[in-house]
């Protein structure tokens, strides 16, 4: 379990992260949502120790939570290789970086699951479709069979057809894997139709925690309501008779 | 005034980017241009709009890229000085000051150039350009794609009263067709640079018939709530 106890990130004077506490038990996933500027990012590189913490901590089973090598989906697939290497180079790195040994059947069902075709990933990052990717970028965070995964608004680079796609690839494999996922994202449907639970950050704190369902039918603070009607608004969430 | 433009098309290294389109909007009407990305959507907006202002017609254009409309070394005040003398109007501090405060622009600083401002910022400041005036037709291309959500849906509820009190007609182009249903009255669908489907929203929304349609009625909300 992600245990994220009290956690406050201080950046140029300015407070960024504040008192921020939740957890997260595997095979389940919750959803941070909010504005630029909340400190939506700043909580993943906390969690992943990119980002000192002024104060707090962050466990996985109570030991420090780098020992359980947590992996993170980026938001622009493309930018998250390395532009001069084949995909399948930049997928070996967490073999090679954790001395693991490349179970091939394993890479083969990967593959399968995720849409990836094997001659995809003899390519540069800008010999493939964004969507593909993206793919290929859940595959590479999935690769060294991860307890967490973290997704840095996976789906924002996407249109509309491979986002809900993707989500979908996104939840199966964490039905097959069971890892606990940890989304951030500004968008409220997605959001509401996959996490278990959603928390809303406003100016580096949890202004709201809910269950998906009943914070989307019933936001408890007025601006877990504002950006509610937000998503009315946008067509993302709809009301039907 | 009724915009009607036949025969659209482009080329580029003898490869086709938009195939012979005709695209026809009555005064005031609101409609939504949806497909996939690389569907020719931008593509045609940008030919369409090209076409129209060659014939005099005026057109406001919301890029989906602020780096298409703003020039880096001129600052955000020369923009907007020059937008107003391209529409023949005197500056008006309180039409601008109507506009920023209603996009969340007011405290920013004009003097800047666009790299000052962040990505969603530009995207509110050409929004607000564009309607300085009241042209007959206003192409937004992805107008929220860099805005947060709360700031998306009050743009659009500010575009939604503009073309309330006006004749002006709206080409909305997005790949989100929950987005296109909620604001217009007519989508229609592009697939391999041509329209393949143009239908009032709710007959499309029920029977879509093309298989683009069909995939984006299948993607149009994540969730849909019982009232």
């Amino acid at each position: 379990m992600l245990k994220v106890e009290n956690i406050s990130v201080r950046r140029g004077g300015a407070t960024t992260l504040k008192d921020v506490s939740f957890s997260l038990a595997a095979e389940r996933t919750l959803a941070v949502v909010g504005e630029s500027g909340a400190g939506k990012s700043t909580l993943i590189g906390a969690i992943l120790g990119l980002v000192r913490c002024a104060s707090g901590r962050v466990s996985w089973n109570d030991e420090p939570v780098g020992k359980c090598r947590p992996a993170l989906v980026m938001q622009e697939p493309r930018a998250a290789f390395n532009p001069r290497l084949s995909l399948c180079r930049s997928l070996m790195e967490p073999i090679m970086a954790q001395k693991l040994v490349m179970d091939a059947s394993r890479l083969d069902r990967l593959c399968q699951s995720l849409e990836v075709h094997l001659d995809l990933l003899d390519r540069r990052p800008d010999q493939v479709s964004i969507g593909q990717a993206q793919r290929v970028g859940i595959l590479r965070a999935l690769i060294a069979a991860p307890p967490l995964v973290l997704f840095d608004e996976p789906l924002s680079a996407l249109d509309a057809v491979t986002q809900k796609h993707t989500a979908r690839l996104i939840a199966d494999m964490q039905a097959q894997e069971g890892f606990a996922a940890l989304i951030v994202t500004h968008d409220l449907g997605y959001a509401a139709a996959f996490a278990d639970e959603i928390a809303v950050l406003r100016a580096g704190q949890i202004e709201e925690f809910a269950a998906a369902q009943a914070f989307v039918e019933e936001p408890q603070t007025d601006y877990g309501r504002t950006l509610r009607d937000a998503a009315f608004a946008l067509g993302a969430l709809e009301r039907v008779a | 005034m009724t915009i009607a433009a036949h025969g659209l098309s482009a080329e580029r290294s003898g490869r086709t980017l938009l195939h012979p389109t005709n695209v026809n909007l009555k005064p005031g009407e609101r409609v939504g241009l949806v497909g996939a990305s690389g569907s020719g959507k931008s593509t045609l907006g940008h030919v369409l709009v090209d076409t129209l202002r060659a014939r005099g017609t005026s057109v406001a254009h919301v890029p989906q890229s602020p780096d298409e409309a703003l020039d880096p070394l001129r600052s955000m005040a020369f923009h907007w000085r020059e937008a107003e003398q391209a529409l023949g109007l005197s500056p008006d501090d309180a039409r601008r000051a109507d506009l920023f405060n209603a996009l969340q622009i007011a405290d920013s600083d004009l003097r800047k150039r666009p790299w000052s401002w962040s990505r969603g910022m530009q995207q509110r400041f050409v929004i607000a350009m564009a309607l300085i005036g009241t042209p007959d037709l206003l192409v937004m291309d992805e107008p929220t794609s860099a805005l947060d959500p709360v700031v998306a849906a009050g743009t659009m509820g500010l575009l939604d009263a503009y073309l309330r009190d006006r004749q002006t007609a709206l080409l909305l182009i997005t790949h989100d067709l929950g987005l296109a249903a909620r604001w217009v009255s007519r989508l229609m669908v592009m697939e391999a640079s041509r329209i393949v489907e143009d239908a009032p929203t709710p007959r499309l929304l029920s029977t879509p018939e093309t298989k683009a349609a069909k995939a984006l009625c299948a993607h149009r909300n994540w969730l849909e709530l019982p009232c």
